[in-house]
């Protein structure tokens, strides 16, 4: 557990689960694949909030869909999860058409963004809700609830009423009303956007770790590209009710498959590539040697320059890409350095870890370094 | 794999919706519709036709029981009619000012006492209209009538004739209209009270030093959505008033409200009676009407008046 | 006028209001105890009249028929308002502007017009058909009929309040559609249904104008047998039956005053 986070946060957020793990066996063999094909819905006459959607999620995977608001993310998990109907199109969960089968009988669970427990009830009835609409027996229901409260550390919070319980509880209580289910799959719609920053983080990994544990496949929803990261096996991200590109988190942000992923994933350096001839491109920010597998036959689309790959200094390797430029603001952030340059009239951002070398100053002229191979270039 | 089309799946979702709405707004709209809106359409068609034998109405349809309201009888034009008409008028607005005057200052004082009083307060205004109409009506009776230290208050100063008591009187059809919508005014004004901005307050205290331009200013106009919902809920149901006139008011106090019921009760003329329900009706809709449109002006917004 | 003057002087006038609005009762209740057949003079503690009340069978036939309409009126008040309340909310994004006319229209209507226009329907029909024969039947129709808006309205605002993806997590958690209704919203809204029939009893114990319109000759409630009462001339009788039903009256306020400070604690 990391030890920025205060104690009594931590106390009382500890997700991780113990030891034993009580669901493991069903788990495992429960988790299912998920298949998508041909996905159209539409909102009244002109909202089109799905563009034809294909997507294989694998078994037991920790599946996210990532985009801005109004990418179709969210309209995607409700009809996972049976609470929108597609116009269009199927979708199969562990080799069955659930495509018209309502949200009961789904062997799909959901964490809603509100959390949604029931007021009316008490945290234990609630854990016990989706167990007794199956009509699992008190005896049964209880051990359940006592399981999984004992799987998610839940501690004495079973006891208390709905209304007592902080926001981090509250997350806790919904995940595990979920999870005691057992489902096939489990939704999670931005369950941690109401959290503060410390908890969110502390959440992130643990709800990775848990998932991990289970073996349950796990289809996220979120619009932080930094979330999407640190807990996924694989990202898929969305626009305009498209999927723009699926890839592990390390596909998607090293070779954004477009403009739109690359920004999205938090890229500043994207430069318009006015010409391509042999190894070279021509771009805004001057002319740059790529390895060959990147170039094409077009002229348009962009070059991608990741802050961390530039190198500063008087120096240039040999085989490495030279640009001039000015020092127009830095940030000192403790582990590293964050320059704005000015290169070509175009703003560059480079980064560099404190290692103890030269910190440049504003003001200052820098030669800049960049190995072909850190290069990429970007479809439109 | 089965291909549904955007269409089938569409329909089937809007029947299903449907299907829901009918079921759930059915029952109730069916039975306001029934026994409600049903009646009051045969009783405005019962003002357009005439009075047969027993006070029951018959064909042709007629204009008749409109002359009659206005005064038209076999004897030629007699002003009753038209007196009871401008009585109730005159008794609501009387009534309404006077409840204003006293729950402005109450709703006001509420609002300045301690919050843990406050829904005391409140339901001490209440508490006495829980209590039935008529059970109120003969209270004030009792407190009326000849002999009682009030009546002979009143014979003392010369107010009224000896051994006469307050009551038949319309004096004291005011007074239980007072009495009566008191607490249907203070609600809507401490509600009105209980949002006031005292920003807006200090910031007039501020400016013009003056309390009486300060209220009139700043805090005024902040509870007109309050008041007026209150006058809605205080004129509409007073002009239609049935009980107080009748006990409190006697011959010389009726209201329109008795006008329409002794034709109904003593069976003496339907059409007459539903005639007068038709000015009332007109009445309350107008007043609804007039309050709406001066509340939209004002941006005091979807206020639910209940 | 100085802030503190202004302060006293609305004090002394909240006190003669209050005085103003329990006079009356008061005085009834007082002379409920007089010893004397007077309303103008008390002569000495006496419960003679309350031992009249029990022997009289009008007064206790008039006490069963308003409990009788009370509660029949509210339960089925209570069942088809609960019902239009959820479909307004179910359905609140449609134009549904004729229902909100419609629910209004029952509070809206001054009640002379309600209970003569009800009268008059009634009769035409007994004659044509011999149903709705005016008595209980007709009083529990009219008294639902300004039931309904009153629950609905509570029942419709208690479903605003809530989140709605609360019913999407019901689905979620495998409640069929009947279960829904019963382990969900039915728990979910019971206190608006509590409250809901309690003002819906409230009403029709309060109610004289519509059900005295709608009544027939054996089924005089309360209210009705006093008005009839008053009519024939004061009888001290009436003070003491006025005054147990303003007891219960103040045993309600105490009871909605202990609830709603549970509540906030």
């Amino acid at each position: 557990m990391s030890d920025t986070i205060p104690a009594d946060i931590a106390d009382k957020t500890d997700v991780t689960p113990a030891a034993e793990t009580p669901c493991q066996d069903d788990s495992t063999r429960k988790a299912s694949a998920i298949e998508l094909r041909g996905l159209h819905k539409r909102f009244g006459r002109d909202t089109v909030a799905l563009d034809g959607v294909d997507l294989h999620i694998q078994a037991g995977e920790f599946f996210t869909l990532l985009g801005p608001s109004g990418c179709g993310k969210t309209t995607l998990l409700r009809i996972l999860a049976g609470l929108e109907e597609p116009d269009q199109g199927t979708l199969m969960v562990g080799g069955k058409e659930l495509t018209e089968v309502p949200p009961h009988r789904r062997s799909v669970n959901t964490v809603f963004q509100s959390y949604a427990l029931f007021p009316h009830l008490s945290v234990r009835d609630n854990l016990a809700f989706g167990l007794k609409m199956r009509g699992l027996p008190a005896a049964k229901r209880d051990a359940k609830v006592d399981e999984i409260a004992d799987f998610i550390k839940l501690g004495d919070l079973v006891d208390r009423r709905v209304d007592q319980l902080s926001g981090g509880q509250r997350q806790r209580i919904a995940l595990a009303r979920a999870l005691v289910c057992e489902p096939d799959v489990l939704l999670l719609d931005e369950p941690l956007s109401a959290l503060d920053a410390g908890l969110r983080s502390q959440l992130q990994v643990e709800l990775q770790r848990l998932q991990k544990r289970l073996g349950m496949t796990f289809v996220f929803v979120t619009h932080d590209q930094d979330e999407a990261m640190v807990m996924s096996d694989r990202i898929a991200v969305l626009d305009g009710g498209n999927i723009q590109q699926v890839g592990a988190p390390s596909d998607v942000y090293e070779r954004p498959a477009n403009a739109f992923v690359a920004r999205f994933m938090g890229h500043d350096n994207l430069f318009a590539i006015h010409r391509s001839e042999g190894d070279w491109v021509e771009t805004e920010i001057g002319r740059m040697r790529l390895l060959p597998e990147e170039q094409r036959d077009t002229s348009d689309g962009w070059l991608l320059v990741r802050p961390e790959t530039l190198e500063l200094g008087p120096e240039v390797p040999e085989g490495y890409n030279r640009m001039e430029g000015i020092v127009r603001e830095r940030l000192y952030r403790g582990s590293r350095i964050e320059y704005r340059l000015e290169v070509n009239g175009q703003v560059v951002m480079a980064v560099a870890s404190n290692l103890g070398q030269r910190i440049h100053r504003e003001g200052d002229e820098v030669t800049i370094s960049v190995c072909p191979e850190d290069l990429v270039r970007v479809a439109a | 794999m089965v291909e549904i089309t955007q269409h089938t799946m569409r329909r089937r979702a809007v029947v299903s919706e449907m299907r829901h709405l009918l079921f759930s707004v059915t029952p109730g709209a069916a039975w306001i519709i029934i026994f409600l809106v049903l009646p009051s359409a045969y009783l405005m068609g019962v003002a357009f036709m005439t009075n047969g034998p027993y006070g029951l109405p018959q064909m042709p349809l007629t204009l008749d029981a409109f002359e009659r309201l206005a005064g038209f009888g076999f004897l030629g034009w007699s002003p009753g009619n038209l007196y009871t008409l401008l009585r109730s008028l005159w008794q609501t607005l009387l009534s309404t000012t006077l409840v204003v005057l006293v729950a402005y200052p109450i709703a006001y004082y509420i609002t300045t006492c301690r919050e843990r009083w406050r829904p005391i307060m409140l339901l001490a205004v209440v508490v006495p209209s829980w209590t039935n109409q008529v059970i109120r009506t003969f209270g004030w009776m009792n407190l009326l009538a000849p002999g009682t230290p009030l009546a002979e208050l009143a014979e003392g100063l010369g107010l009224i004739a000896p051994n006469m008591g307050l009551y038949p009187s319309n004096f004291a059809v005011t007074l239980g209209l007072v009495y009566n919508f008191l607490p249907f005014m203070v609600l809507p004004l401490y509600a009105a009270f209980e949002k006031l901005d005292t920003a807006q307050v200090e910031a007039a205290q501020d400016l013009y030093a003056s309390p009486a331009r300060a209220f009139w200013h700043a805090v005024f106009p902040q509870t007109l959505p309050g008041l007026l919902a209150g006058i809605v809920l205080v004129a509409i149901p007073a002009f239609g008033m049935y009980v107080i006139p009748e006990l409190l008011g006697g011959g010389k106090g009726m209201m329109l409200g008795n006008l329409v019921a002794t034709q109904f009760s003593g069976g003496s003329n339907w059409p007459l009676g539903a005639a007068g329900a038709i000015l009332m009706l007109i009445a309350t809709f107008i007043g609804l009407f007039a309050m709406r449109r001066i509340g939209k002006r004002l941006g005091g917004g979807e206020e639910v008046v209940i | 006028m100085s802030k503190r003057a202004l302060k006293r002087g609305l004090t002394g006038f909240w006190w003669l209001t209050l005085f103003f609005l329990y006079l009356p009762l008061a005085v009834v209740v007082l002379f409920s105890f007089n010893s004397a057949n007077s309303s103008a003079s008390f002569s000495g503690v006496s419960l003679r009249w309350y031992h009249r009340l029990l022997g009289n069978e009008q007064i206790l036939s008039a006490f069963a028929n308003s409990m009788v309409l009370a509660v029949v009126s509210s339960v089925v008040a209570l069942v088809i308002g609960c019902l239009i309340g959820y479909g307004m909310y179910r359905h609140r994004h449609r134009k549904l502007g004729w229902l909100i006319v419609l629910i209004y229209l029952p509070i809206v209507l001054p009640d002379i017009v309600f209970g003569i226009s009800e009268m008059a329907f009634f009769v035409q029909i007994h004659q044509a058909t011999g149903l709705l024969k005016p008595g209980l039947g007709t009083m529990i129709i009219a008294h639902v009929t300004f039931q309904i808006p009153f629950v609905a309205l509570i029942v419709y605002s208690r479903f605003v309040g809530l989140d709605p993806t609360l019913f999407e997590a019901a689905k979620d958690l495998y409640a069929t559609p009947f279960k829904r209704v019963l382990h969900f919203m039915l728990p979910t809204i019971k206190p608006a249904l509590i409250s809901a029939f309690f003002l819906s009893f409230t009403l029709s114990i309060d109610d004289f104008v519509i059900s005295f319109f709608t009544a027939g000759p054996e089924s005089a409630t309360l209210p009705i047998y006093i008005w009839g009462a008053i009519k024939k001339g004061v009888s001290p009788e009436i003070n003491a039956i006025a005054s147990l039903m303003i007891g219960a009256v103040a045993v309600a306020a105490i009871l909605s005053l202990v609830f709603s400070r549970r509540r906030q604690t």
